[in-house]
């Protein structure tokens, strides 16, 4: 009965979609205040409905209730907890309803904080929300229905793909999918703002707290994802532009571009129209790359099941939003006031820069993707666009994008003077020459670009120090008045900054890995040693071990220092799954400090023995740890009181309207 | 009937978060061009506090607040203008209507297009727990499975299992439970035998060196059992050994006890691996499943080669061991009247020495042609 009233809740969550898509939005229309209040309490339900079928479907895994064919499909009786729960979302139905779930919480959240934006514009938003919600759950309950019944019940499970049973997948799509379709947000105000035909620097400012939340989460959800491909798929790589992973770095630099963009907007009230503009693209290219990873086109892990019926739905979807709202922008894009003009050398001239390279960046990225994809569907050609193309390309775009990124928090609004922010960065520059000539020394100058990588970081992470030690006054005033001044700083000074800082961590995280990292692939037999990075690490042999539903090898290996003494165990495994009879690679971690041994388990040999990757990964941690600064500087700044502004006290009469109606 | 009151109750709870705001009175709420207002108000605070901070020059300051003024100054304007009256007081009442309407008749339809309401859930605790006598054998082998999982050095468990798996074919399973059960419980003929089973069946029917191994095992470790011996024969057979596998059983059935059931059916096997070129005769299949069959099977099995024999004997009529083996195979079966039938045919086809020693040997077995006793 359970999984019916799932099923229920979804259908009913679909017809009330319909309401919501269309009456706040007529009402807006014609200036009616009863149908414009319609918008929130359904987002509320809608909201609640769809928690009920998804809490539902949690419920039929975690009881392993074979009834369904959603859990035949993906369970298996005897998978730990944990990976029943996650598994809900390890499948193209289970992840397809986190997805609307998520949706329908963002609009929730619009409707529950959205007291201080004008009844219409609100009315819109939500209305455009529910556009967005009623195509993916008439996609979910047409196409891939998760409470499908099957009669009769299963007695066990196919259980789900064994590289999917991994904390990585309670982490991963949850966190991706909160930044995907957070910018959904973003995408139903610019459309609001289109249908309306009125957008201000109020309009940004309302906008900001949702563009931050969605980049928050995707940047998590990118760091996670790949952190957990890192680890899990034994290649001892962190990024490998795969599509995939290029459908989740597009919306991330679009929306990094919009971030900056919408501030120029909000200051200024300049870059309206193409503030819109990227608020468009973001979720264009968040849904593109849904469209990506859902149909089919690409096979990769992420593609849970290929149909092409399904495909060609989202295709449909695909077209019908970015089609349509670009088109109503061609429409509307005259009808809105342009911004004043500014100055080049200024901070919106800077972040006018910013913008210039993330798109460009962007497009870069757009292309590397879609291009075999086109070469194939027209001449069948299969060709691979690899890591080359997007090193050459993407790689020199982002030098001046850092190189700028210190000038920017410095420039003062209107009209910057960039000889004396050079002057004020003179620290951050000598420091970062200081270690480029260092590193050109200990390297015997071999690794040039490697010198003016980390030299790069550097100078990133200086020049963001640097803002906040000016901005607190350091060395003008007095210590005590500086202590003062830094604790009364913005928090949004801290979040740049901070955001700024993890910009400049993850790049020397990236640089070192790839210049001083290490790789052997060497066949070892028990008792052997092997050298690496001044260590000896000994191989101790195979021993097999029985985990809940997997029976695996462990290769035992003792990390061993120069006076022989033993540091460290590490553990590799090869594991095999019987319920889907599939073999999968365990990798062997060990951290030190921020650097990572890595040892992937090859195949056994005939003469004994077996074959071992090696890496040494000096500072890897930092990529991902950078991700969290940003992280966290994006967290920070959403916490600036200053985000939080408050609705216009009523015109007159009984308290009523949104606050009312959404209590 | 739970399920549809809470449905009922969903749809009722969807059905007023439409149409509560409907139905209100709204007092006019305030022009958008206050909430932008409320906007500017706070921009101009933080303008303030930057400059008292001293985060941004006085001159700045100046500009910002010039420019946030203008900006004031501009919705100020659109908030005099626009009222906020609703433009029509007719409301479009069929779409409000429609709307209120849609929810219950989009959800109850869609739900009648994709729902499955009168199936039960199943969630696997409460079947584990249900009577095992009202569960169907593949409930009875997921419950084996879950105790076994728990307890996998429960020999036993693996003993009553594998048998199963074979008989259901799924023989990677009975060869994992058969080493298990060996594993535990010790070796035995019966193990053995059905280790080489399983091993055969996985292979695809092929006798492997392995499952010919162990056959081998269960002859030694039981040598009256005939079973074993079928299928060494078989393996024998398919490497084209049809003389020694024929001699093998033979050798076999020379030490069998007069009164075992299968001795006639032994002695017609082993005639027909005699009989048939290598290529054919009861092929591998026929004795593989002869072996694994139940009696019932086996006897069909063993009436269509008893068919076969006698098509043959009517082609090549001259043939007293043939005719021997036809009537003494009805009698096993119990079809006396064939048996007598045949006798009649073989004591009509052959002539002198040939003809009286069938009639000895049929008087032996209790038959007797009376009325063609001349």
């Amino acid at each position: 009965m359970t999984a019916e009233i799932g099923q229920f809740a979804l259908v009913l969550a679909l017809a009330l979609s319909l309401v919501q898509s269309v009456l706040p939005v007529a009402g807006a229309r014609r200036r009616d205040p009863r149908m414009m209040a319609v918008a929130v309490p359904t987002a509320f339900a809608v909201f609640a409905l769809i928690a009920l079928s998804f809490a539902m479907l949690v419920h039929a895994y975690v009881v392993s209730d074979f009834s369904v064919l959603n859990v035949v499909e993906n369970s298996h009786s005897q998978k730990p907890l944990l990976y029943k729960i996650t598994g809900v979302w390890g499948n193209h139905e289970g992840s397809m309803l986190l997805w609307v779930l998520i949706l329908a919480f963002f609009g929730a959240l619009v409707a529950f904080f959205g007291n201080n934006l004008p009844p219409a514009l609100k009315a819109n938003v939500l209305g455009v929300h529910g556009w967005i919600g009623t195509a993916f759950l008439l996609f979910i309950v047409a196409t891939s229905n998760p409470f499908a019944r099957v009669a009769p019940a299963p007695l066990e499970g196919q259980d789900l793909n064994p590289i999917l049973q991994d904390i990585g997948l309670a982490i991963h799509p949850p966190l991706l999918y909160l930044g995907y379709v957070g910018f959904s947000v973003c995408f139903s105000f610019a459309v609001a703002a289109l249908i309306e035909g009125r957008i201000d620097a109020a309009w940004a400012r309302w906008v900001r707290p949702w563009t931050l939340t969605a980049w928050m989460f995707l940047t998590g959800g990118i760091a996670m994802g790949s952190y957990w491909a890192y680890y899990e798929l034994g290649w001892g790589g962190w990024w490998f532009w795969d599509p995939v992973e290029n459908a989740s770095f597009m919306p991330w630099l679009a929306g990094t571009a919009l971030l900056h963009s919408a501030l120029v907007m909000e200051k200024r009230s300049a870059l309206k129209i193409w503030t819109v503009l990227l608020a468009l693209l973001t979720f264009s290219l968040s849904l593109l790359g849904t469209f990506l990873v859902r149909s089919g086109v690409l096979t990769s892990v992420h593609t849970f099941a290929t149909d092409p019926g399904r495909g060609l739905f989202i295709l449909a979807i695909l077209t019908l939003f970015i089609g349509g709202s670009l088109t109503l922008f061609a429409f509307r894009a005259q009808s809105l006031s342009s911004g004043g003009l500014f100055q080049p050398i200024s901070r919106e001239g800077a972040l006018v820069f910013n913008n210039l390279f993330l798109t460009t960046a962007t497009a870069t990225v757009l292309v590397g993707t879609l291009y075999p994809l086109l070469l194939e569907a027209l001449t069948g050609d299969k060709i691979s666009v690899g890591a080359p193309f997007f090193n050459m390309t993407f790689g020199p775009l982002m030098i001046p994008l850092l190189a700028a990124v210190p000038f920017g928090p410095l420039l003062a609004w209107k009209r910057g003077d960039l000889l004396g922010v050079g002057q004020r960065l003179l620290t951050a520059f000598a420091l970062a020459l200081l270690v480029t000539g260092f590193i050109l020394y200990k390297t015997s100058a071999r690794e040039v670009l490697a010198a003016f990588g980390i030299g790069l970081a550097v100078w990133v992470m200086a020049g963001s120090l640097t803002d906040l030690a000016l901005k607190a006054g350091i060395g003008k005033v007095s210590a005590a008045t500086a202590f003062a001044r830094f604790v009364g700083l913005p928090r949004s000074v801290f979040g740049t900054a901070l955001a700024h800082f993890g910009l400049g961590i993850t790049l020397l995280g990236i640089v070192s890995v790839t210049t001083f990292g290490t790789e052997q692939v060497v066949a070892m037999k028990p008792g052997e040693t092997l050298p690496v990075a001044g260590y000896r690490l000994r191989y101790d042999g195979l021993t097999p071990a029985i985990g809940p539903n997997y029976t695996e090898q462990q290769g035992r290996f003792a990390l061993l220092d120069n006076a022989a003494r033993q540091v460290d165990t590490i553990v590799s495994a090869r594991r095999f799954y019987p319920a889907r009879r599939m073999p999968t690679t365990e990798a062997g971690i060990v951290t030190h400090g921020v650097n990572q041994f890595y040892i992937s388990l090859g195949d056994d040999l005939a003469a004994g023995g077996i074959v071992v990757r090696v890496w040494w990964k000096p500072l890897v941690t930092l990529i991902w740890l950078g991700a969290l600064a940003m992280m966290a500087g994006g967290c920070i700044s959403l916490l600036d009181r200053r985000l939080r502004i408050g609705a216009p006290a009523r015109a007159k009469g009984p308290r009523s309207g949104p606050a009312e109606a959404s209590a | 009937m739970e399920f549809w009151l809470i449905a009922v109750l969903l749809t009722f709870a969807a059905t007023l978060a439409v149409l509560l705001p409907l139905t209100r009175r709204r007092a006019a709420t305030a022009a958008d061009g206050q909430y932008d207002l409320e906007v500017y108000r706070d921009q101009m605070r933080e303008v303030e506090a930057d400059a008292a901070r001293g985060l941004i020059d006085p001159q700045s300051a100046e500009q910002a607040r010039a420019e946030i003024a203008r900006r004031m100054l501009k919705a100020e304007q659109e908030a005099g203008q626009g009222s906020s009256a609703p433009r029509s007081v007719q409301r479009a009442r069929w779409l409000v209507l429609s709307a209120v309407l849609s929810v219950p008749l989009i959800s109850w339809g869609l739900y009648a297009l994709t729902g499955s309401p009168d199936m039960p859930a199943q969630p696997l605790a409460g079947r584990m727990a249900s009577n095992p006598a009202d569960g169907s054998v593949s409930e009875l082998i997921a419950r084996a499975e879950a105790h076994l999982a728990q307890n996998p050095d429960d020999g036993r468990g693996w003993d009553v299992l594998a048998p199963v798996y074979l008989r259901l074919g799924r023989a990677d399973d009975a060869v994992n439970a058969y080493r298990n059960a060996v594993r535990l419980q010790g070796e035995s003929a019966e193990r053995a035998f059905g280790l080489g089973e399983a091993l055969a069946t996985a292979a695809g029917g092929t006798i492997t060196g392995d499952a010919q191994a162990m056959f081998e095992r269960a002859a030694a470790l039981d040598p009256g059992d005939v079973r074993p011996r079928f299928m060494i024969a078989r393996g024998l057979m398919q490497e084209g050994k049809n003389e020694e596998a024929a001699d093998m059983l033979q050798a076999f059935l020379d030490k069998a006890p007069a009164d075992a059931p299968w001795r006639d059916q032994l002695g017609a096997a082993i005639a027909e691996i005699r009989n048939a070129a290598p290529a054919s005769g009861p092929g591998q299949g026929d004795v593989e499943a002869a072996a694994k069959m139940a009696a019932e099977d086996r006897n069909e099995m063993i009436n269509s080669m008893v068919a076969g024999l006698d098509e043959r004997l009517k082609q090549n009529p001259d043939d007293l061991e043939g005719w021997k083996r036809l009537v003494r195979s009805y009698l096993v079966l119990g079809r006396r009247d064939d048996a007598l039938a045949a006798l009649k045919r073989g004591s009509d086809a052959l002539a002198g020495e040939k003809r009286n020693d069938l009639m000895a040997f049929a008087k032996e077995l209790g038959l007797e042609l009376t009325e063609t006793k001349p």
